[in-house]
């Protein structure tokens, strides 16, 4: 694949608010045209990054690439060509009509106005008549969201990030804000970048999911995160196993944490999934849980099956065979194993 | 209780009569008041923007001294003033001293730090996803302060209106570096203290309504610029 075909390539990028680190990316190259969906936490570092992404900050360290080219905030190559939806967005106290036409006039565009703003409107489930010289104070929550992205779809953006576009929107705007962001990429090629915490509908429409905790990436989506307190071990050597006790009396072993970590990341693909322990296989967790939640990836057809183990969750990816094998489903009873050895510390 | 009826009723007989000296003095006023109102705007609104929406080195401190000029006496003023553009002063040739100019440039000494501070903390307060809705819909600069500045247009009109109120009463800098001299520098504020000391009320309750129908004025247009 060339260069080109890469609308976004960060390297080395670091970004700080005051000495804290939220963000800290090697390698991240995302396709032209594609949709991305990003999963983490409140707090993991979602916003920062699309914000990066919308060259609205500047990371601390490192660059960032769009098509090929070193891009810096208020470049006038990306400034009209991608844009961000927030989930709290700004209107600017006018009317709607005014809300959706800002970013056409700095544009200097102001060829049939009236039309495009219908259109927009449209897109979003909104009627010119009843909302175009409406202020924006009279507008409720899901239709402000709704008004803020029709602001952004009528700039028909190459790019189009959506921050918890839908996280505080009735179902009806939620349904409308999904429909018109899909309606970009099939219209006018539009790459997407979704931060939700609606797996279900990332799932069935993205075409590749990044996880990102505590500033960290993985590229392989959601993974598993084991936070402390960790038990340690009062003998020396120091890199013997830690253990974490669970309140229902089962025992994660993991392996020594490089200096200056504190998180366990289990990878999906190290974890395996049985009806029954099996003492004589080297596993030395095996736990014992419950399936709470399965989900079709439309994309690879692959289930991911979110299992309880008392108060943490582990998720996996099972082909479909498998799991007409193991006969799963949800409420099931199951053993979880993974070798304490598999686990990364960040 | 008779002498403030009657001061009113001569009052508005001198207001229709067109009296020369009470019209005189609300022109003064008029003229000085929109004068420094225009100059303490033209200085203090890029100022307090720059103090709102710019950290900096040493902001906190400058903040301090704003604050403290807010609280700055008339008299204070007025003597500085008086100081500078006397005939000893270092501005003395440009005889500036008992001209409606000198009391537009002590006023606007007076209004700078309302416009400033008022306008700084609007900025301060402005909503910080605006900024960053503005960026992702392609703004650059010059359009982010523009439209930053139009979106907290209220609080700048507050800190206009506030300052202006300010100005138009205060009394300490129009008699010290103005004089109080009739049919030349004597303001609404200065006339009423003067004819209230000689026992000449209705000059005095005129010239007050007069005063207070600018004020009510100049808030009746605030508010019908705000439903606009």
């Amino acid at each position: 694949m060339t260069k080109k075909d890469f609308a976004y390539h960060l390297k080395n990028i670091q970004h700080y608010y005051g000495n804290t680190k939220v963000l800290d990316i090697d390698d991240l190259k995302i396709e032209t045209g594609s949709i991305t969906g990003l999963i983490g936490p409140n707090g993991s570092g979602k916003s920062t990054l699309l914000k990066l992404l919308a060259f609205a900050r500047k990371p601390t360290r490192g660059r960032i690439f769009y098509k090929g080219h070193l891009e810096l905030p208020f470049s006038s190559t990306v400034r009209s060509k991608i844009t961000l939806l927030t989930q709290k967005p700004y209107l600017l106290k006018r009317t709607v009509f005014e809300n959706i036409t800002y970013g056409l006039k700095i544009r200097k565009d102001k060829n049939n106005l009236e039309n495009r703003v219908k259109k927009a409107l449209l897109n979003v489930g909104l009627d010119y008549q009843n909302f175009a010289q409406r202020k924006w104070h009279e507008l409720s929550g899901g239709e402000a969201q709704r008004v803020a992205m029709a602001a952004r779809l009528i700039l028909k953006p190459e790019v189009l990030l959506l921050d918890e576009p839908i996280a505080s929107v009735d179902t009806e705007s939620a349904r409308l804000i999904r429909q018109a962001s899909l309606k970009a990429r099939d219209n006018w090629g539009t790459t997407l970048v979704i931060a939700s915490h609606d797996l279900q509908w990332l799932y069935s429409i993205s075409d590749r999911q990044l996880s990102i905790f505590k500033g960290n990436i993985f590229s392989t989506g959601m993974e598993n995160i084991i936070t402390g307190p960790f038990v340690k071990p009062d003998v020396k050597p120091d890199d013997k196993p830690l253990v974490k006790k669970l309140d229902d009396g089962q025992i994660i072993t993991l392996k020594a944490p490089a200096p200056k970590t504190c998180t366990a990341i289990i990878r999906k693909k190290n974890i395996s999934i049985a009806l029954k322990k099996q003492p004589g296989n080297g596993m030395d967790n095996q736990l014992s849980g419950h399936i709470v939640s399965m989900l079709l990836e439309k994309k690879s057809g692959h289930i991911m099956t979110t299992i309880s183990i008392h108060d943490l969750c582990f998720i996996l990816t099972l082909p479909p065979d498998q799991v007409s094998r193991l006969d799963l489903y949800p409420g099931k009873k199951v053993i979880l194993g993974f070798y304490s050895n598999d686990v990364e510390w960040i | 209780m008779d002498f403030i009826v009657a001061g009113f009723i001569k009052a508005i007989e001198l207001l229709i009569g067109g009296d020369s000296s009470t019209w005189t003095a609300v022109f003064a006023t008029l003229k000085v008041s929109t004068c420094s109102m225009l100059l303490s705007i033209g200085t203090g609104l890029p100022c307090g923007f720059l103090l709102g929406y710019f950290d900096f080195k040493g902001k906190k401190h400058l903040r301090t001294i704003l604050d403290t000029m807010l609280a700055l006496p008339t008299v204070f003023i007025g003597l500085t003033v008086y100081a500078f553009i006397s005939r000893q002063g270092p501005l003395g040739e440009l005889g500036l001293l008992f001209t409606l100019t000198g009391i537009a440039i002590g006023q606007t000494i007076l209004a700078f730090p309302i416009v400033t501070a008022i306008t700084a903390s609007t900025i301060e307060n402005i909503d910080r996803d605006l900024k960053l809705t503005l960026v992702t819909l392609g703004a650059g600069k010059r359009h982010i302060v523009a439209t930053c500045l139009w979106e907290v247009r209220y609080g700048i009109l507050a800190a206009a209106v506030t300052a202006y109120g300010r100005v138009l009463t205060e009394v300490g800098i129009s008699m010290m570096v103005g004089g109080n001299i009739k049919y030349h520098t004597r303001t609404i504020t200065t006339a009423i203290a003067l004819e209230t000391n000689k026992g000449l009320f209705a000059d005095g309750i005129a010239l007050g309504l007069v005063l207070i129908t600018i004020a009510f004025i100049v808030n009746l247009s605030l508010s019908f610029l705000r439903k606009q």
